[in-house]
């Protein structure tokens, strides 16, 4: 034997000293995919769709904080990750269904300084993904949309040629950019819409005074007036997603695409039921090659997933946050702890001064196995494994546009977060509400903790896609504290402090 | 934040050159580990409470008890490591450094235990992947060594420890084009300033071309990392080997003379024995296995022994089968990896239960690991056993893979041939 046999010793020294946990924050909440944007699950969304109640929508959102002028490339969706919408279907909280989305990129003007350019040099405006009007369009990306169900791909593409809409870059550029976004929904048949793209990022919070340890702005977060609570129409504090775009896939399939036995369930039935996540993968080195082949082109590897909001953000440890992306919601047992008795909880309790249950908080489950009261179908053999996906009950109808309630489920708008989410649903608030006790004893725990922050000033989409376009490099601003942007304020200016 | 500043400081130095002896004269320049102990000790001069920098100089000790392959810098990290304790009881990056010692110390089973439970701490942790790579590979538990490994690839992509252990269980896996790809990668991303990391690569990276009987490209790796980090046992170890191929056997011993004068370990005086013999320096060879078994049977019961070359001394030059056994039986209670499967194997065969080493070098070969001793010692076995058409295709298959052992497979392939009954003798007295 050779002693000291190295295998065992090799680790450089700046290896074992860089420290382990990095900072942390929403829309880059785990250390791995803070340094892989592209890759970075910013949010996930999964809803009945509210003008074809027999289908649901799916919204992926990645690359989060898109400044809309940061130019000269902007935000191409990357061409190395595979995008994908996973849905449980038999509540054992493994994928049964996936619909995996791929890109790729052609430079079109390769003499040109910019990613896209138009009304100027001869170049006509954009006005167009394909054909006239879309000379300026640089740099174009097409993209692919595959089902894969029981191990079999399907091309849902129903050949035609998928383009991503790109960043509004500006008024001269893109005269009518509305029309440009219009032009990235397709329509793929069968009761199945596409649209990929840059797009208006329909988060909302305020994620400075969140991860300033719950510095909430005086007389407007922590706990909030009743008033304030009312009000859905209203910021009292400043949105620090407002203006900044984001990277959006979005998907609509009839729901008998992902029931078990491909049918209709009227929400008592637990067949209603799905679990959904999605993910982002990249090819990776792995210990075993395929077919001897380079690495480099090895096999799929998760890179970082989102079902329920907000979970890897501000449930699961610093210390586990990698791990958490990178694992499958399966194996979410090992993170119980953190759902269980989370931090956040009691660091609430210790802020705010107000109660919370006892851990283990068995009130939390809902959000991490299959019960009521999104399930009302399912037994105690029903529940699954913890694991974190974003359940969704078919059976129970959309809310119509205007009768939707920014905190959905709590507010009695059952067809909101966190059964399934929608882009209007609050999840700042609605998480907070769940973490210090509101499922388990609404009175006793039901303090109207918030972050002032009750809409994305921009609105949200009523019809398919469901997203905004996306803000103009050009003219867009964000709001901060100390600026317009609050009108629940009596000013209109956030407050700082 | 300035504290870890400071221990970044530290390993960020530059260094133009090194010396491996721990006598160097003070005019020399300082080798990585000792340039990081030096500036750790500057820290602790400075404020005495500072356990991170007593972590450092455990760990700067530990690397250079891997430069100079002396022991005596574990014993001295363990001191270090306990002052740091002492300051700061069960710190967590004091706990990292101390499952690194125990496999140091090759207490698998102990870092095993400890890296389990600092994993469940800290699951985003890459370094605590590959503790667990490293215990269960030297305990046999490939399966969970490689999805501890694939954790470290997933996780940190790119990173040097997670390619150099995935480029081991590649080659443990058989593949040793893919093993010397990771290899390369690992060696592309090692700062130059880390001369003996990057030796240590290039030496892994000769080993597997030894393995697969590149001797001309084994040779130049070799003297490559001598000239990165000058008197290199690791590689002095290599050339030697190169050497032997080359039968160039006066010049293997002096290789590994220089290699036992700077790690004085049994089992660096083991393969001098060997190649004294080989040399025809029979004397001389007499004294040094004479001198290895006394050194080997003084640590044979510690977890860090050298009971393999133990076992192949028994079996093959001292002709003492069944204390080749019963030192095979009771390395094998502890670990079942393949190098002590193979051992076991051996043991048994020499004893004549070829059934029971029959099975157990399969167990080895299993694991899919291509090695040209393996499969002679699976070809005599399985001709002992009377299985003449295995026995070819195993002695085949090492005759290929033109590494040290293969001469003798070949050796033993033509006996067979030659053999109009397909029945030979044993050869006894030969390099296991």
């Amino acid at each position: 034997m050779q002693r000291l046999k190295a295998m065992v010793a090799f680790a450089t020294v700046l290896f074992m000293l860089v420290p382990t946990g990095l900072f942390a924050s929403s829309h880059r909440e785990a250390p791995i995919s803070a340094l892989d944007h592209s890759a970075d699950v910013t949010d996930w969304y999964g809803f009945v769709s509210y003008d074809h109640p027999d289908r649901v929508t799916m919204i992926l959102n990645v690359d989060g904080f898109l400044e809309p002028s940061n130019g000269p490339n902007y935000f191409p969706f990357d061409p190395n990750v595979r995008y994908e919408m996973k849905v449980d279907n038999n509540r054992d909280g493994v994928e049964d269904i996936t619909f995996q989305f791929r890109f790729k990129t052609e430079i079109r003007q390769p003499g040109v300084f910019t990613g896209y350019v138009g009304g100027i040099g001869g170049i006509p405006p954009i006005t167009s993904l394909a054909g006239p009007g879309s000379e300026g369009l640089s740099l174009r990306q097409t993209y692919s949309v595959t089902m894969v169900k029981d191990g079999v791909s399907t091309d849902l593409t129903d050949g035609q040629t998928l383009y991503a809409v790109p960043t509004n870059v500006g008024p001269l550029t893109m005269p009518e950019y509305q029309q440009l976004f219009k032009q990235g929904i397709y329509d793929l048949g069968k009761g199945v819409r596409v649209f990929a793209g840059t797009v208006d990022d329909p988060f909302y919070i305020d994620l400075g005074a969140a991860f300033d340890s719950l510095n909430f702005r005086m007389g407007v977060g922590g706990v909030m007036s009743a008033a304030e609570d009312a009000d859905d129409t209203h910021n009292y504090a400043s949105d620090s997603v407002a203006g900044f775009n984001v990277n959006s896939i979005v998907l609509e399939v009839p729901i008998t695409m992902l029931t078990v036995d491909g049918q209709l369930h009227p929400a008592g039935d637990k067949n209603a039921v799905i679990g959904t996540y999605g993910a982002t993968s990249r090819q990776r080195i792995t210990i075993r090659r395929k077919n001897g082949k380079l690495d480099g082109e090895g096999q799929w590897r998760q890179v970082n997933r989102e079902g329920n909001s907000l979970i890897n953000e501000l449930i699961i440890g610093t210390g586990s946050k990698d791990r958490f992306s990178v694992d499958d919601p399966e194996n979410d047992k090992q993170f119980a702890n953190f759902f269980l008795d989370p931090l956040l909880a009691h660091l609430y309790a210790s802020i705010l001064g107000i109660p919370i249950p006892p851990a283990p908080r068995t009130d939390l489950l809902p959000l991490v196995q299959y019960t009521g009261p999104i399930c009302p179908g399912c037994g105690p053999n029903d529940g699954g494994p913890i694991a974190d996906l974003l359940r969704l009950n078919t059976g129970i109808p959309p809310t119509p546009v205007g009768k939707q309630k920014r905190l959905g489920f709590l507010a009695g708008d059952l067809a909101g977060f966190p059964q399934g989410r929608r882009p209007i649903d609050d999840v700042v608030d609605i998480a907070s509400r769940a973490v210090v006790g509101i499922l388990a004893d609404p009175v006793k725990f039901g303090a109207r903790v918030g972050d002032g922050v009750n809409i994305n000033e921009d609105g949200n989409g009523a019809t398919f896609p469901y997203v905004l376009p996306a803000h103009s490099g050009r003219n867009s601003h964000h709001t901060g504290p100390g600026q317009k942007g609050c009108t629940g304020q009596p000013s209109g200016v956030c407050p700082v402090k | 934040m300035k504290r870890i500043a400071a221990l970044l400081l530290l390993v960020l130095g530059t260094a133009a050159g090194f010396a491996q002896s721990p006598s160097a004269p003070a005019e020399t320049k300082l080798s990585p580990a000792e340039r990081t102990m030096a500036q750790a000790k500057k820290l602790i001069e400075k404020n005495p409470k500072d356990f991170e920098a007593y972590n450092a100089l455990a760990l700067a000790l530990s690397r250079r008890a891997r430069e100079t392959s002396d022991v005596i810098f574990y014993k001295q990290a363990e001191e270090a490591l306990q002052k740091s304790f002492a300051i700061s009881p069960d710190n967590f990056d004091g706990q990292r450094i101390h499952v690194w010692l125990l496999l140091g110390k090759h207490e698998f089973a102990a870092a095993l235990d400890a890296a389990k439970k600092l994993n469940l701490k800290m699951p985003d942790d890459v370094m605590l992947y590959g503790f667990l790579t490293d215990a269960n590979v030297e305990l046999g538990n490939y399966k969970d060594a490689e999805v501890a490994a694939q954790w470290m690839l997933d996780l940190k992509p790119g990173n040097s420890p997670g390619l150099t252990r995935a480029a081991y269980l590649r080659e443990l896996f058989g593949d040793i084009d893919g093993s010397l790809d990771l290899m390369n990668m690992a060696y592309q991303s090692t700062p130059p300033s880390e001369v003996e990391d990057g030796a240590w690569i290039v030496t892994q990276m000769a080993h597997l071309k030894l393995a697969t009987g590149k001797i001309d490209e084994a040779e130049k790796l070799s003297q490559q990392a001598l000239a990165m980090f000058p008197g290199y046992h690791y590689a002095l170890g290599n050339l030697a080997k190169v050497r032997i191929q080359q039968k160039r056997y006066d010049e293997a011993v002096e290789l590994l003379k220089q290699r036992y004068q700077a790690a004085a370990h049994a089992e660096n005086l083991f393969d001098l024995a060997q190649v004294l013999q080989l040399a025809g320096r029979a004397y001389e060879a007499k004294q040094a296995f004479a001198e290895f078994e006394r050194k080997s049977l003084l640590e044979a019961n510690r977890a860090d022994n050298s009971n393999h070359e133990l076992i192949f001394y028994y079996a093959d030059y001292a002709e003492q089968p069944a204390k080749a056994l019963e030192v095979a039986k009771r390395e094998y209670a502890r670990r079942h990896d393949v190098f002590t499967l193979d051992c076991y194997a051996w043991a048994l065969h020499v004893n004549g239960q070829n059934e029971e080493a029959h099975k157990q070098i399969n167990i080895a070969l299993a694991v899919g690991i291509r090695d040209a001793k393996l499969f002679r010692h699976a070809g005599e076995i399985a001709l002992a056993s009377g299985d003449r058409s295995a026995a070819e295709s195993y002695l085949q298959q090492s005759a290929e893979l033109n590494a040290l052992q293969s001469e003798q497979a070949r050796a033993t392939l033509a006996r067979l041939t030659q053999s109009a009954e397909g029945r030979v003798t044993h050869p006894r007295n030969h390099q296991h």
